[in-house]
């Protein structure tokens, strides 16, 4: 019994960060149609903003705040001077993409050397219920998940920039003919899935450490659940994210933890091979 | 009537401009590959041993080049995962000569070939035949997904070696002589990736390969005139398949060891850095990026280590936005990625023109 709580709180757990880290990926996806090969080195550059602020003596959870917003600001610039160039090609932006994710990743591998960064947990210790015992900072990025994921849900539904946004992604020349600036609409956008990125490394970095290759360990794993999920909503990419951190983290239990990793990307290559629209079609939010 | 005989001299008058053009592309791009060619030959007498070795390198790699060219220059279709191919190949070879102590050259060339083809016709049958027609973004992401799969497998399984991979592989040999690494090997693979350049080259020249070209231009028009799309596009996936399998074999044996990152995401995205740096869609543009990105990368690793990916990922930034065509593109033109039918009618129909006039 015990033991079977703890496996399911570790599968929610590694499922919860597999949507904190999908979750931007997605909506730049959905949004622009861009797949976003440098998302996981704006997740490794959140991580490393946390560092820099824990190493200079600076509260971590101060390192956390920080992150989102400068990577963030970071993604709103680099749509501006590069991204924008790509929207008629996803190929290209890809590649694209892909380079500048080279630049941000070796760089940080340059400022932190080939080593092993700890960050400490701004929340330690465990949350005790009877014999159970779960980590209270995974607790908490499961709480902040579900948060973040229900406010980027109404801000999308909800809110009349969601609408625009929403408008923008069906029909750029209508949108634009109605006055949205699509423009500005796609840069918000971009930055905003970037600092979603930013943030998943920034709360990440306690349970998986600082290293360069932090952000290619989740990318691909990312691509599969935006695909996996659907490309042009929001609820899709979510799903799908949970689906594979789920089975990410419940086969191991079962199998060897190596076969696992393949498997789980075997199925989801099958299933959105046989249902290429994705888990969920587009349609709603 | 005169109208219609002016606009047939005008039509006549365009055509022979462009066939000018044509053949002109063709001469400035024979006298490249002749210059490459030339230097290539030359080079080992000129090179100390170990840059040999270094040279030899770029010659597999060039050949790997060629097989991500054929697929993403000519058909269009961007895989990722191109080092599936290569790398899987490489512990094929590996494992026959370790296990089977079988190093005889006519076999395991072949082998390595024929171990790429398949993998490429299963995983290309796989994600571009069907009913629904694959997206290139299913696509290149499948490739993708299917080497690093394939990297994590081969880093798990102790049978491959795991992390390590299969080191100290013996020297491939043809009878009794071994043929280590040095200027024989050179001219192996220097002839090899020759036999396979005319090969590709005599490819995207056929009929085939303008339908490949237009494949990449307009997938729907092809497909409207009456050609299967997704299955020229699986063909020349398990040609390019093949051709880096042969390539992956050369370099397993040339390094004498194979390892994960040869199988995986590593290699797969070096060769895209490869073949964008040349110039996509013409085959010796392949050759000269692998030539120009291996030799800056070997001339600055040594003294700027750290900073050399960084200068990589600024220069194929560069490339993408600024010369999306590569560097090749500096001297030959759009034209020569489209190809022409037939060039040779034309010529003859002007030189006519000429005697007639």
């Amino acid at each position: 019994m015990t033991s079977a709580f703890m496996a399911a709180f570790e599968i929610l757990s590694f499922g919860a960060i597999i949507v904190l880290i999908v979750l931007g990926l997605g909506i730049i996806a959905s949004m622009m149609g861009i797949f976003n090969f440098a998302q996981g080195e704006f997740v490794l550059l959140g991580a490393y903003i946390t560092y820099l602020a824990y190493s200079h003596g600076l509260p971590v959870w101060l390192g956390m705040a920080a992150a989102p917003i400068l990577v963030g600001l970071l993604g709103f610039v680099l749509e501006a001077l590069i991204i924008r160039r790509f929207y008629a090609a996803p190929i290209v932006a890809m590649l694209g993409t892909y380079a500048l994710g080279l630049i941000i990743r070796e760089s940080v591998r340059g400022l932190i050397g080939g080593f092993y960064l700890t960050v400490p947990e701004p929340i330690g210790g465990s949350i005790d219920i009877a014999t159970i015992h779960i980590s209270a900072w995974r607790f908490t990025i499961l709480v902040i998940t579900a948060l973040v994921m229900g406010g980027c849900f109404l801000l999308l539904s909800r809110t009349s920039f969601g609408l625009r946004v929403r408008a923008t992604l069906e029909n750029p020349a209508l949108a634009r003919a109605s006055g949205v600036s699509t423009n500005f609409i796609y840069g918000t956008t971009f930055a905003f899935g970037a600092a979603l990125a930013g943030l998943a490394g920034a709360l990440i970095v306690p349970v998986f450490d600082l290293f360069a290759d932090l952000g290619i360990r989740f990318l691909i794993q990312g691509f599969v659940a935006v695909m996996l999920g659907g490309v042009g909503s929001f609820m899709g990419p979510v799903a799908g994210a949970g689906i594979i951190g789920a089975l990410s983290a419940a086969l191991p239990w079962v199998i060897p933890p190596v076969l696992a990793d393949v498997l789980v990307f075997l199925l989801a290559i099958v299933f959105i091979k046989c249902r290429p629209q994705g888990l969920i079609a587009q349609g709603g939010v | 009537m005169p109208t219609l005989e002016v606009n047939c001299a005008t039509a006549d008058m365009a055509e022979i401009a462009f066939a000018g053009q044509v053949s002109r592309a063709r001469r400035v791009l024979l006298i490249i590959e002749g210059l490459v060619l030339i230097g290539a030959l030359v080079l080992p007498v000129m090179l100390h041993d170990y840059l040999t070795v270094f040279a030899t390198r770029v010659v597999i790699l060039a050949l790997f080049a060629l097989s991500f060219d054929l697929v993403w220059g000519y058909a269009g279709i961007m895989s990722f995962g191109q080092a599936l191919f290569f790398g899987s190949a490489g512990y094929g070879v590996a494992l026959l000569a370790r296990d089977l102590d079988i190093t005889s050259i006519l076999l395991v060339l072949p082998a390595g070939t024929l171990i790429g083809l398949v993998f490429a016709l299963l995983l290309g049958g796989f994600l571009l035949l069907g009913r629904h027609p694959a997206s290139m973004i299913f696509v290149s992401l499948g490739t993708l997904t299917g080497a690093y799969a394939a990297d994590r497998l081969a880093r798990g399984w102790y049978y491959l070696g795991g992390q390590n991979g299969i080191p100290s592989i013996p020297p491939m040999t043809l009878g009794s002589y071994e043929l280590s690494e040095g200027s024989n090997f050179y001219y192996l693979a220097l002839g090899l990736l020759v036999i396979v350049y005319v090969a590709c080259r005599f490819l995207v020249r056929s009929q085939f390969g303008l339908a490949l070209a237009g494949l990449r231009e307009n997938e729907q028009r092809i497909a409207f005139f009456g050609y299967r799309t997704q299955h020229l596009k699986a063909i020349v996936f398990a040609i390019g398949g093949a051709i880096a399998g042969l390539s992956g074999s050369l370099y397993a044996f040339h390094e004498g060891f194979v390892w994960p990152n040869m199988i995986g995401v590593v290699v797969s995205t070096q060769v895209v850095l490869y073949v964008l740096f040349g110039g996509s869609g013409t085959l010796i543009g392949a050759v000269i990026g692998t030539a120009i990105v291996e030799g800056l990368s070997f001339w600055l690793s040594d003294n700027y280590r750290d900073i050399w990916p960084i200068i990589l990922g600024v220069l194929l930034l560069l490339v993408i936005l600024f010369r999306p065509l590569g560097l090749i593109s500096l001297v030959l033109t759009e034209r020569e990625r489209v190809g022409s039918f037939a060039a040779k009618a034309q010529d003859k129909k002007r030189a006519q023109h000429h005697a007639a006039s």
